[in-house]
């Protein structure tokens, strides 16, 4: 077999991996290599039309809900639900931290849930950070992205999610992997009923919006307001901003990044 | 998901004015690094010191001194650039610094006291980039890279990036897209350009 073959053969099993990887339902992952500069939105009509509907919403009600929030609501408080729910997370972003194959973070964020469910007070405060127990900010879209072999910039094709906003292909199977993982939604699934799910469910991405409103706010606006075509901007801010987070991931493990850390470590000691 | 999105949309508060802490004694040779800091710690004593328009046009004179808006503009547009006419490029070229200079004019008027390390530079393809941290009073310090080229009038700086996201190639995206939906013509983009300054 010469060189090109199993060159070739590598391909053909990367391509592979990114199918599965991004599930039967949203297939196109390994198709397709889009740079940030022109994101694959093959949807782009109703995704325009979803983002009118998320905009006008946006600034009937999520906004100035948001406003109130931020600007009448204690900052303490303010900082203890962004905790309780990053809390609520943790055992999530552990999941994906091991999936990964990074046993330390995934160890990591375990501690992180169960000192900042106990001391932090059912997550309210944010002890373990002060401990040294450092966050880990992972998801299943991130997973999918660090084993495709696809460019990170490539997340399939792109999406836009009603209440939820922009996403792509790989991100949205990955928000349905996290969800259908979480063990809170399980447990109050299986102990209690599907009514209590969905109210739990509820408070917690609504609690999520307003909080990520706030603290997008600035951001939001200066994009908008500098953009002649938000709707474009946001899908290249969104796309960039996913792929450097994959990006990390990837190059935490990379023979490269590895020494570097080790130059770091031997640098400390 | 939500979460990221408050990751990924930080551009605003990490773009906003710096006070320049230096840490690696490396940094301070580089002049690329030197840049950064130098342009920092100008808009910081411009924001503390002066308000209002006087603060604004002397933040335009640091982004006209220290920023190549010409290639900003140039990379933006992308493959339109080559089917513009030389009159069209010159009125881009103006309507785009403007534009851009009201919008870092505008967020390095958001200052909240945040202070800035430099780290690493790193020399790839004719141009250096950077590393930054902006750490900021509450939350995590966002990261920021600086791309610094020299066009033949000393080093200046063509991209920030902030948590990966490339001002320059959002504003690509941006316009490109303005462009398609508006009959392929750039002149449309011009005209909404020129007509947002005059607003």
């Amino acid at each position: 077999m010469g060189e090109g073959s199993v060159k070739k053969l590598a391909d053909i099993r990367r391509s592979a991996m990114a199918a599965i990887a991004a599930t039967t339902l949203l297939a196109g992952c390994a198709t397709r290599d889009t740079g940030a500069a022109d994101v694959w939105d093959p949807l782009e009509g109703p995704n325009r039309f979803i983002f009118a509907i998320n905009q006008t919403v946006d600034m009937i009600a999520i906004r100035p809900v948001s406003v109130l929030y931020r600007d009448w609501m204690p900052k303490p408080a303010q900082r203890s639900v962004h905790n309780a729910m990053q809390n609520l997370g943790e055992p999530v972003t552990a999941l994906n931290d091991a999936v990964q194959g990074d046993g330390h973070q995934a160890m990591t964020s375990v501690a992180r849930f169960l000192v900042n469910t106990t001391l932090g007070v059912a997550g309210l405060f944010d002890v373990a950070t002060s401990f040294g127990l450092k966050k880990s900010d992972n998801d299943a879209g991130q997973t999918i992205g660090y084993y495709a072999g696809v460019q990170p910039e490539n997340g399939g094709f792109y999406l836009m999610l009603p209440l939820i906003g922009p996403s792509n292909a790989r991100d949205a199977v990955g928000l349905v992997a996290d969800s259908a993982v979480d063990p809170f939604g399980i447990a109050i699934y299986s102990l209690s009923s599907s009514t209590a799910y969905w109210i739990y469910a509820g408070t917690r991405y609504g609690t999520t919006v307003i909080d990520t409103r706030v603290r997008t706010m600035t951001a939001l606006d200066d994009l908008q307001r500098n953009s002649v075509d938000y709707y474009a901007a946001l899908r290249s801010a969104y796309t960039q901003r996913r792929a450097e987070q994959i990006r990390l991931k990837r190059d935490r493990t990379s023979p490269q990044a590895e020494l570097e850390r080790r130059d770091n470590l031997a640098l400390v000691r | 998901m939500l979460a990221r999105r408050r990751n990924m949309l930080h551009l605003a508060a990490g773009a906003a004015a710096v006070v320049v802490a230096p840490r690696l004694a490396a940094a301070d040779l580089d002049p690329a690094a030197q840049l950064i800091q130098r342009t920092a710690s100008q808009v910081i004593e411009l924001i503390k010191t002066r308000t209002g328009a006087a603060r604004e046009s002397g933040i335009l004179q640091v982004l006209e001194a220290d920023f190549d808006l010409n290639y900003m503009g140039r990379s933006a547009l992308g493959v339109h650039w080559n089917q513009a006419t030389p009159e069209q490029r010159d009125r881009f070229l103006k309507a785009a610094a403007n534009a851009e200079a009201h919008a870092y004019a505008e967020r390095f008027g958001q200052y909240g006291g945040q202070t800035l390390t430099l780290g690493r530079v790193t020399n790839r393809g004719g141009s250096s980039f950077v590393e930054s941290k902006l750490n900021q009073s509450d939350g995590e310090p966002i990261s920021i890279t600086w791309e610094v080229r020299n066009e033949g009038q000393g080093p200046r700086i063509v991209d920030v990036k902030i948590e990966g996201v490339s001002m320059v190639m959002t504003r690509r995206s941006d316009f490109n897209s303005y462009i398609q939906n508006h009959g392929g013509k750039v002149e449309s983009l011009i005209d909404e350009l020129e007509s947002r300054a005059k607003r």
